[in-house]
């Protein structure tokens, strides 16, 4: 073996392990849908005086579940540093989207801000995630996210907060989702280390 | 003055296996044997060997009724692939 194919096998062994850490978006994808279709089925809910206000709420939280046990099983066969750091991230998403609901439900915080709160923790999430990854489309989507966070701070009925929450949506979480999915699409298909070194 | 290369880290897929460890936190025997494209034969041979050298730990144990090999790259296999390449550079830069 020469020095170059020594380095070779190094540069492309870590790049390979590097793809590792990408994601492939699904998640996002799946979770970004949900509360979009949450939010507008919430709007129009509100606007027909159908259901219960939080009707669809409990709906989403519930197919949350179902989806999380059914689909996301935990197959991977690699651990990685940035893979650690998401597992903590989404535990503590998770833990704070669970105080705020709480909030709203015992009426610590209102329901216009306590969606502004979810929307603004949906801006963190991308922030983190965005960064962790080199995942520029995240970043930019944390800081839109952030920008109809604020904004429903001032809506002045729920359904206003049901559109901003769906816009928001949209932005963190669909938008990004589709992009990265698109990108790790075609890592997949890119010639992979064994094209190039045969060992 | 060249520094001699590491010969447990200066074969194919000794290194190849140590680049992978190096960058991540652990990995299964399986998705080494898949990034190598390594047999599982040969690669479990060669992990031995960086076991033995002290570089890797290997941790054997069952996963949903299955069989699983865990390997994670130790400090002093990191202190090697490091040496490793910092001696691989001063060839280089020649």
């Amino acid at each position: 073996m020469t020095r170059e194919e020594s380095l070779q096998i190094i540069q492309q062994m870590i790049s390979t392990a590097k793809n590792e850490q990408k994601d492939d978006g699904k998640g996002w994808i799946v979770w970004g849908w949900l509360l979009f279709a949450a939010s507008l089925f919430s709007f129009v809910n509100l606007q027909l005086n159908w259901l219960n206000p939080y009707f669809f709420w409990n709906v989403l939280g519930m197919a949350t579940i179902v989806l999380r046990v059914a689909f996301f099983k935990n197959e991977q066969t690699v651990k990685t540093y940035t893979g650690e750091l998401f597992r903590k991230l989404n535990i503590g998403f998770f833990i704070s989207l669970v105080f705020i609901v709480l909030a709203i439900n015992i009426n610590a915080l209102t329901p216009v801000v306590g969606f502004a709160l979810l929307i603004n923790l949906y801006g963190f999430w991308a922030l983190i995630y965005g960064t962790a990854l080199h995942f520029k489309p995240s970043v930019i989507a944390a800081f839109v996210t952030w920008a109809f966070g604020f904004a429903a701070l001032f809506a002045k009925t729920f359904e206003q907060t049901m559109l901003l929450h769906a816009c928001a949506a949209l932005a963190g979480f669909i938008i990004p989702g589709h992009i990265a999915r698109k990108q790790f699409k075609q890592i997949g298909s890119r010639k992979n280390y064994n094209d190039i070194v045969s060992v | 003055m060249f520094k001699e290369l590491d010969p447990i880290l200066h074969s194919q897929l000794r290194l190849a296996v140590m680049s992978l460890l190096i960058s991540v936190k652990e990995a299964e025997f399986t998705f080494i044997r898949e990034k190598t494209n390594a047999t599982a034969g040969n690669l479990s041979v060669q992990v031995n060997k960086l076991k033995e050298a002290g570089y890797i730990d290997v941790v054997k144990q069952f996963k949903d009724n299955y069989p699983q090999t865990l390997c994670k790259i130790s400090p002093v296999g990191i202190a090697a692939f490091d040496e490793y390449v910092k001696n691989l550079q001063t060839y280089l830069r020649q």
